[in-house]
């Protein structure tokens, strides 16, 4: 297997084997050194087998080492030619993302309640093992199937948050009879929860504009104080991609599909079990929208409990979700296609015009958000027109450290020491956890952010540095 | 006998699980799985369910014991910490895990979210049985 630089920041491998298309890697030199350093070019390759591929299997810069495809991968297949579905595409956690709260704080007030504000958000968040604020069947069952919508009507957020959210907060297609009773079981009782790992809360200051327009449609300033949440579809989530890929891995012999890696265990879109997945990848995709706006909720809460005003801002920037498969029109040859777009590790980026986009926006582009790892800066992108990955770009800076080598570097409590040196509190839930998510574990973002621009994935709208970060 | 080691895994966490025989290795995987979260020397096994699962294949069988188990953990709180497989054929296994209540019990590594297929392996090795499962974290 040889990659070749075929441009800047791009490098192409042509098919050999089984691979139905190219694999072609968005990076700088040092970024691909690190994909090389690791499986996550065999599982490009891997992704350009599956049947109905257009294209290529993409990668975006912050790639990196997953399971079936590699965390970074995008895959489009094409649905009136028998391209298949792949859960391995959307990955256990369906619909993480994250959400960009802008306050009209600055970071001088924010010094002077941090305390509070970190304290109230301590006690709102429920995060780890926590189970979420709310409960209850009916409501679950209204969230399953209109997502951010159920929560809204419930008393949660406000109707402006639906505008501002990928898909309005309501994933098409949903079907809650296709998810199961241990998913229900699992996960029904963790909405409005963080979770742990790599999800995060984190209060942050623009630090740097690099452009004046698009930061003012998105309700951005320099210095301005804003909150980004990170985090998916919990337990409900995880069964569900569980579920689906114990029934797909006995029905793909049925469609005679075979694929190098069982975790890419794929059927035809347009097939009972195809359509099966969907609907309850859609129905968990809306599970998590609806998380995601109870978290901002709380967040309001926390912030209006320790200020002592609930007159801050705290408006919804965007919502982004960066695991989903979605059924998607795109050129491929010159020709409008029906395209199922795999995004692993990857966010949808719309450039101007798209129909989709809220009227304020679509002048200007989605709002991409890509966070930064714990302790380093977050960016918010826009989308830009003849994006060439189905209109796609990264999602965060990507892994370097494997959690074993992260935490033989610095105890959790060394961790929250140095962040704490440089004006970053952490409120978390467990200090051990802290090790394997510090900053050196991760790629440089900028230089991620770097590539994206250069590749024509998406434009530099805002840099976010943090300074409070609440963790499972 | 080492139970398991921890595998380099850039985004997730994988083990190595080692067993003098199949229910053995299959017992070891799920004690790492849970170790990798939880201090599992301080985790008494207070509380017992009987899992069983069927599957079509051995790879396919590990991936289902261990998802059965992480299911019956998060739905009814508890962190297991001792694992007893009675029966365990190609297509089935049967067994018994015990361990206690989740609440006020710290966590030390991220809790898996799911059990993957990715590099799986179930095989006799030289002496005994060694499983390879990648996690997602």
């Amino acid at each position: 297997m040889a990659f070749r630089r075929t441009g800047e920041v791009t490098w192409e491998l042509a098919p050999e084997g089984g691979m139905l298309v190219p694999g072609r890697v968005f990076a700088s030199e040092a970024l691909f050194a690190k994909a090389e350093s690791d499986r996550a070019l065999d599982q490009v390759v891997n992704v350009a087998h599956l049947p109905g591929i257009v294209e290529a299997s993409f990668a975006m810069p912050d790639i990196h080492w997953g399971y079936g495809f590699p965390i970074g991968g995008v895959a489009a297949t094409d649905v009136e030619a028998g391209g298949v579905v792949s859960p391995g595409g959307v990955g256990f956690d369906i619909c993480c993302g994250v959400r960009l709260l802008a306050s009209n704080l600055d970071e001088a007030a924010f010094r002077r309640h941090q305390k509070a504000i970190m304290a109230e958000l301590d006690a709102r968040v429920p995060r780890g093992l926590g189970k979420g604020a709310i409960a209850g069947r009916r409501l679950l069952e209204a969230v399953l199937e209109r997502g951010a919508a159920a929560v809204l009507d419930a008393g949660f957020g406000e109707p402006r948050d639906l505008e501002r959210c990928e898909e309005r907060g309501t994933s098409e297609g949903a079907d809650p009879s296709t998810v199961s009773e241990r998913a229900r079981e699992r996960g029904g009782g963790q909405l409005g929860s963080l979770g742990a790992g790599n999800h995060f809360l984190e209060v942050q200051v623009v630090d740097r504009i690099e452009d004046a327009e698009a930061a003012g449609a998105f309700g951005l300033a320099a210095g301005m104080v804003t909150v980004m949440i990170h985090c998916g579809s919990r337990g409900l989530g995880h069964q569900t991609c569980t579920d689906q890929l114990a029934e797909m891995g006995r029905a793909m012999s049925r469609h005679g599909i075979e694929v190098p890696d069982r975790q890419l265990a794929c059927v035809p879109v347009r097939s009972m079990e195809g359509e099966r997945y969907l609907g309850a990848m859609a129905a968990s995709a809306n599970f998590a929208w609806a998380n995601r706006h109870v978290l901002a909720d709380g967040t309001r809460k926390a912030f209006a409990a320790a200020v002592g005003t609930t007159k801050l801002g705290m408006d919804l920037v965007f919502d982004v979700a960066h695991n989903l498969a979605k059924i998607e029109r795109h050129p491929v040859n010159g020709k409008e296609r029906t395209l199922c777009v795999h995004r692993k590790g990857a966010t949808r980026a719309f450039g101007p015009g798209h129909p989709e986009l809220p009227g304020d926006l679509r002048k200007i582009g989605q709002p991409v958000l890509i966070p930064g790892s714990m302790g380093t800066a977050s960016w918010v992108l826009r989308g830009v027109e003849n994006n060439p990955v189905f209109d796609t770009a990264a999602h965060g800076a990507g892994r370097l450290m494997s959690r074993k080598k992260a935490k033989q570097e610095q105890t959790g409590v060394e961790v929250k020491r140095g962040l704490e040196e440089q004006g970053i509190m952490v409120r978390p839930g467990s200090v051990r956890l802290l090790a394997e998510e510090a900053p050196y574990a991760y790629k440089d973002v900028d230089e991620v952010i770097d590539v994206c621009a250069r590749a024509g994935l998406a434009a530099p709208v805002a840099r976010l540095r943090p300074i409070g970060v609440v963790k499972g | 006998m080492t139970r398991y080691e921890t595998l380099d895994h850039t985004a997730d966490t994988g083990i190595i699980a080692y067993g003098a025989n199949l229910g053995e290795v299959f017992e070891n995987a799920a004690f790492g799985m849970f170790d990798l979260a939880f201090d599992l020397s301080a985790v008494p096994a207070a509380e017992e369910r009987q899992i069983e699962v069927e599957a079509q294949d051995l790879g396919e069988l590990l991936v289902a014991w261990l998802s059965e188990l992480l299911a019956i953990g998060e739905i009814d709180d508890l962190v297991f910490s001792s694992f007893q497989v009675a029966e365990i054929g190609e297509g089935r296994v049967a067994g018994v895990a015990a361990g206690s209540p989740s609440r006020g019990i710290e966590l030390v590594g991220p809790p898996v979210k799911a059990v993957t297929f990715h590099d799986l392996e179930v095989a006799e090795a030289a002496e005994g049985w060694r499983a390879r499962v990648i996690f997602d974290v």
